[in-house]
C-alpha cells in the first residue's frame, strides 16, 4: 500500500541540496518505513549549533496520511514534549496535504524551533517557563542543545584525549568499548 | 398566513377557512379550531430522505444557477439552512459566499479547454512525482491538477476519516472542497462501496448538519428522521409511533421544560437523595464507622459494636448518663445548628419523594393502561358486532387517546411543580408569597385534571362489551363528557403555566411545547404531502421564504403564535379526524 517510489524519490531528492539545506533523510535499516531525519538547530536560536534526530514512520496511507514523527534527541521547547519527543505541529496532523513531503515537514519543525508557538503547547511545563521566565527558557534550552543536541566526532574525540597525552591507538580502544562516551573512555585510560 | 387572532383568547389559532366552521356553533369552534392547526412535521426515510433535501437543494440551484452538487456543497457548509445561505448572498455577495465555503465554479467551456489541451501529453503529477498521460490527471475546480490514482488514495483515507462532506483539494493550503462528481467518479472504479459510502455522508448530512431535521430516538432505530418547519420547540410522533420532544430528543414531556427533565432525570438516577438520608439521619461510630441510626431514645446512642458515642457529636463516651448529661461530656452548643440543617434536608427529601411518588404513580399507571389498549380495542370489536343500537364506538378509541395524553401531562406536572415551587431554579424569581398564591392555583388545576383523569380511567375499563344498550350510553355520555373536561382541564393547566408561572419569570430558558388538543402532532409521510400538491410551487411559498421566523425567540412563553400555513395539507388532515375532534364536537356531527 505505501507509495515506496515515491518515498524513495524524496529521499533522492533530499540527498541533492543536503548540504545547502542542512535536511537528511536516511533510512533506519532497509525498509523505508522507518526513517530518520536530521535538522540542524536555526541560527539566532538556543538551539543553533545542535544537530536534532527525528524519528519518522510512514504509515500505510502515505502521502495521503501524513508521516509520524517524533524527536529522538531531547529538546527544550513548548510545542514538543520533554518526555517523549512528541511534536505539537498542524502540518503533521489536520493541516498534512499529499503535496507536502518529508522534507518540507522537516523544514516546518525547524520553523518552529525558530518560532514556538506557547498559547498551543505540547509541553505545559516548558511553555508556561517559556511565557513566564523567557531568559529561564533560553538558558535551559541552550543547555539541553549543549548536552543533547551536540555530539561531537569520533576523531574530535580523539584528538581531545591524545591532547592529554594518551596513546592515539590506546584511546581508539578505550572509546570504542565505552561506547563512545568521552568520559568513561578518560577513566578506563586513566585507571588502566 | 396572518389570519390569526389577537385577543383575549389568543392562545388559539383561529382560521378564516370555511370547512372549519362549518357545522360548529360557536361555543365549540374554539375547541375545533385549536385542533385543527395543520401539522408541518414530516417524517423522512430513507427512501425520502433524497427528495426531502431535494427542496432545498432546488431553492439554491434557482437562484444561483448552480448545479446540484455544488447547491449541496453550499448547504452542508451553511448546515441546510437556506435563510441564512441567501442572507449572506444578499450582504457579502456571490464570490464571499462561494469562496467561505470551499466552493470554486468556473465557466463550464473554460473548463472543458483547459482540460482538452493537455489530453494526451505527459504531465507530471506532484503527489507520486510521476509522469502520467494526460488523460489520466484531473484537473479540480480550483485549479490544482493531479492524476487520478493520487486523488483516488486521497479520496479513499479522507471518507475513511468521515471527512466525507467536506474533502479539500491536495494542494497545500487550497481550501476548494473537492467536486463530488468527480469524487464518485473517481472511488466507484475501484472501490464501490466506499463510494457508496460517501454518497450516504452526503445525503445524510441533511439530517446531521441541519436543525430542523432530527433523528427519531426510537431504540431500535426506526430509521426516519423528522423534519420540523419552523418551530423547533415542538413535540411530535414520529410513524413507528414514538412520541419526543424535538428540542431534546427525549420522550415527550410538556408540560416540563427541556431543562427541568434534564435535571429531573439526574435527579431520579443518582442516589443523592438517599446519601442525603443517610447523612441526615445516622451517623458514624466512632469505633467502627458503620453509620448507625437513632431509633429513639436519649443522645447517648450505643452501636452495635459496644461503643458508645453522643449523638449530638459523634465522639465516644462513657456508658453512665443521666437526663441532662452524658458522663465526663458535654456538648450542647451547636445542637441548634445541626438541627435546622437536618430538618431542611429532611424537608427537601420529603418533597422530592412527594413529588416523585406521583410522578411515578402516573407513569405506572400509564404503563398499565398501555396494557389495556388492546383489551379495550377487543372490546369495541365485540361491541361493534352486538346487535346495540349505538354502532359508533369511536368515542371509546378517542376517550383512550385522550386519556393517555393527559396520563403523561399529569405525570409529568409532578417535576414540573417540584422545580417550579422549589428553591433550586426560580428562588429569586418570586417572592414566597407570590410563590404560595401560584402553587395554590396551579395545584387546584392539577388536582382536578387527576380526578378527571382518573374517573375516565375507570369508565373506560368497564365491560361495557356486556352491557345493555342504556347502560353502554351512560358510560358512553360520561366517556365524552370526561374526555371534553381532561382536555379542557389540560388546555388550562398549559395557560396557567405559559402565562402566570413561566411567562412571568425574567429567565426564557424554560420554553415547553404547547399543549394540544388531538394530542401530539403526528409527523406526515413526506411523500404524501408532496404528491398532494405538486411539486415546484411548494418550494418557494412567500410563508417559507419571507418570514424571518427565528426572531421570537426571545419571548420566555411557548405560546407564541405560530402563523398558518396555507391550507394545502388540510386534506391528509381529515382522514385523523377521530382524534382530532373533542368529544362534544363528535357528538354533534
Amino acid at each position: 500500500m505505501i507509495d515506496f517510489s515515491r518515498v524513495q524519490k524524496e529521499l533522492q531528492d533530499c540527498d541533492k541540496d543536503k548540504d545547502a539545506s542542512g535536511i537528511r533523510v536516511c533510512p533506519k535499516s532497509d525498509s523505508l518505513t522507518r526513517l530518520t531525519g536530521t535538522i540542524p538547530g536555526p541560527i539566532g536560536t538556543p538551539y543553533e549549533g545542535g544537530t536534532f534526530q527525528i524519528d519518522i514512520t510512514i504509515p500505510d496511507g502515505y502521502p495521503f496520511e501524513p508521516p509520524k514523527m517524533q524527536f529522538s534527541t531531547k529538546v527544550w521547547h513548548p510545542n514538543i514534549s520533554s518526555q517523549s519527543g512528541a511534536i505539537c505541529l498542524d502540518v503533521l496532523k489536520d493541516q498534512w496535504s499529499p503535496a507536502l513531503t518529508l522534507k518540507t515537514a522537516l523544514v516546518s519543525i525547524q520553523a518552529l524551533l525558530s518560532a514556538p508557538e506557547p498559547k498551543d503547547p505540547q509541553d505545559a511545563v516548558v511553555a508556561e517557563q517559556y511565557m513566564k521566565n523567557y531568559q529561564v527558557f533560553v538558558s535551559t534550552a541552550r543547555y539541553w542543545t549543549e548536552t543533547f543536541a551536540k555530539n561531537s566526532s569520533l576523531d574530535e574525540k580523539v584528538k581531545r584525549l591524545v591532547e592529554m597525552g594518551f596513546g592515539d591507538a590506546q584511546v581508539r580502544t578505550a572509546l570504542e568499548s565505552s561506547g563512545g562516551d568521552e568520559n568513561v573512555a578518560l577513566e578506563k585510560l586513566c585507571s588502566g | 398566513m396572518d389570519d390569526y387572532l389577537s385577543g383575549e383568547e389568543d392562545d388559539y389559532y383561529y382560521s378564516s377557512d370555511q370547512e372549519s366552521l362549518d357545522g360548529l356553533d360557536n361555543e365549540e369552534s374554539n375547541l375545533q379550531l385549536v385542533s385543527s392547526r395543520i401539522n408541518t412535521a414530516k417524517v423522512i426515510t430513507k427512501e425520502s430522505l433524497l427528495a426531502a433535501q431535494r427542496e432545498d437543494l432546488r431553492r439554491v440551484m434557482e437562484l444561483l444557477s448552480l448545479k446540484e452538487h455544488h447547491a449541496r456543497t453550499l448547504l452542508i457548509h451553511y448546515r441546510w439552512d437556506v435563510e441564512k445561505l441567501f442572507a449572506v448572498l444578499v450582504e457579502k455577495g456571490r464570490d464571499s459566499l462561494f469562496s467561505g465555503a470551499g466552493l470554486t465554479v468556473l465557466e463550464h467551456h473554460r473548463r472543458r479547454d483547459s482540460s482538452s489541451v493537455s489530453h494526451s501529453s505527459m504531465m507530471s503529477c506532484d503527489i507520486c512525482i510521476e509522469e502520467v498521460p494526460g488523460y489520466q490527471m484531473t484537473r479540480m475546480d480550483c485549479g490544482h491538477c493531479f492524476c487520478n490514482n493520487c486523488w483516488a488514495g486521497h479520496f479513499t483515507v479522507k471518507i475513511n476519516e468521515g471527512q466525507s462532506k467536506s474533502i479539500r483539494c491536495m494542494a497545500h493550503k487550497c481550501n476548494a472542497i473537492c467536486d463530488e462528481d468527480v469524487v464518485r467518479t473517481l472511488v466507484s472504479k475501484s472501490q464501490p462501496d466506499l463510494a457508496e459510502k460517501f454518497d450516504r455522508f452526503l445525503i445524510e448530512s441533511y439530517i446531521e448538519d441541519n436543525k430542523m431535521v432530527k433523528w427519531c430516538p426510537s431504540a431500535p432505530h426506526c430509521g426516519n428522521a423528522i423534519r420540523v418547519e419552523d418551530d423547533e420547540l415542538c413535540e411530535v410522533e414520529c410513524s413507528c409511533g414514538f412520541q419526543f420532544c424535538f428540542s431534546c430528543s427525549y420522550q415527550a414531556h410538556s408540560p416540563c421544560s427541556c431543562l427541568m427533565l434534564e435535571l429531573w432525570r439526574k435527579k431520579c438516577h443518582d442516589e443523592s437523595e438517599t446519601v442525603n438520608w443517610i447523612t441526615v439521619h445516622t451517623k458514624a461510630c466512632p469505633k467502627c464507622y458503620k453509620p448507625v441510626e437513632k431509633n429513639g431514645g436519649c443522645n447517648l446512642v450505643t452501636c452495635i459494636c459496644g461503643q458508645s458515642f453522643c449523638w449530638l457529636c459523634g465522639e465516644a463516651t462513657g456508658k453512665d448518663h443521666n437526663w441532662s448529661s452524658i458522663s465526663g461530656h458535654s456538648c450542647g452548643r451547636y445542637q441548634e445548628d445541626k438541627k435546622k440543617q437536618m430538618e431542611r434536608a429532611k424537608r427537601d427529601l420529603y418533597r422530592y419523594m412527594h413529588y416523585h411518588n406521583r410522578y411515578k404513580a402516573h407513569m405506572d399507571s400509564s404503563k398499565l393502561e398501555d396494557k389495556l389498549r388492546d383489551t379495550i380495542l377487543e372490546k369495541v370489536t365485540i361491541s361493534e358486532k352486538r346487535q346495540l343500537q349505538l354502532k359508533d364506538f369511536s368515542w371509546v378509541t378517542n376517550g383512550l387517546h385522550r386519556l393517555f395524553r393527559s396520563r403523561r401531562v399529569l405525570s409529568y406536572s409532578y417535576p414540573f411543580a417540584f422545580y417550579m415551587f422549589g428553591d433550586e431554579l426560580f428562588k429569586d424569581e418570586m417572592s414566597s408569597e407570590e410563590r404560595e398564591i401560584k402553587q395554590n392555583l396551579f395545584e387546584d388545576q392539577q388536582q382536578q385534571l387527576e380526578a378527571n383523569v382518573e374517573k375516565l380511567s375507570k369508565f373506560l375499563e368497564e365491560p361495557f362489551e356486556q352491557f345493555d344498550d342504556d347502560k353502554v350510553m351512560q358510560i358512553r355520555i360520561q366517556v365524552i363528557n370526561l374526555s371534553v373536561a381532561v382536555d379542557t382541564l389540560c388546555k388550562k393547566m398549559f395557560e396557567c403555566i405559559e402565562n402566570d408561572l413561566l411567562g412571568s419569570l425574567q429567565l426564557g430558558i424554560h420554553n415547553i411545547s404547547p399543549y394540544r388538543s388531538k394530542g401530539i402532532e403526528r409527523a406526515s409521510d413526506f411523500y404524501t404531502s408532496r404528491s398532494s400538491k405538486e411539486a415546484v410551487g411548494e418550494i418557494c411559498q412567500p410563508s417559507n421564504c419571507g418570514t424571518s421566523g427565528r426572531n421570537s425567540e426571545e419571548t420566555s412563553c411557548s405560546s407564541r403564535k405560530r402563523p398558518r400555513k396555507d391550507g394545502s395539507h388540510r386534506n391528509s388532515q381529515t382522514t385523523l379526524l377521530d382524534l382530532n375532534l373533542p368529544a362534544a364536537a363528535m357528538e354533534r356531527k
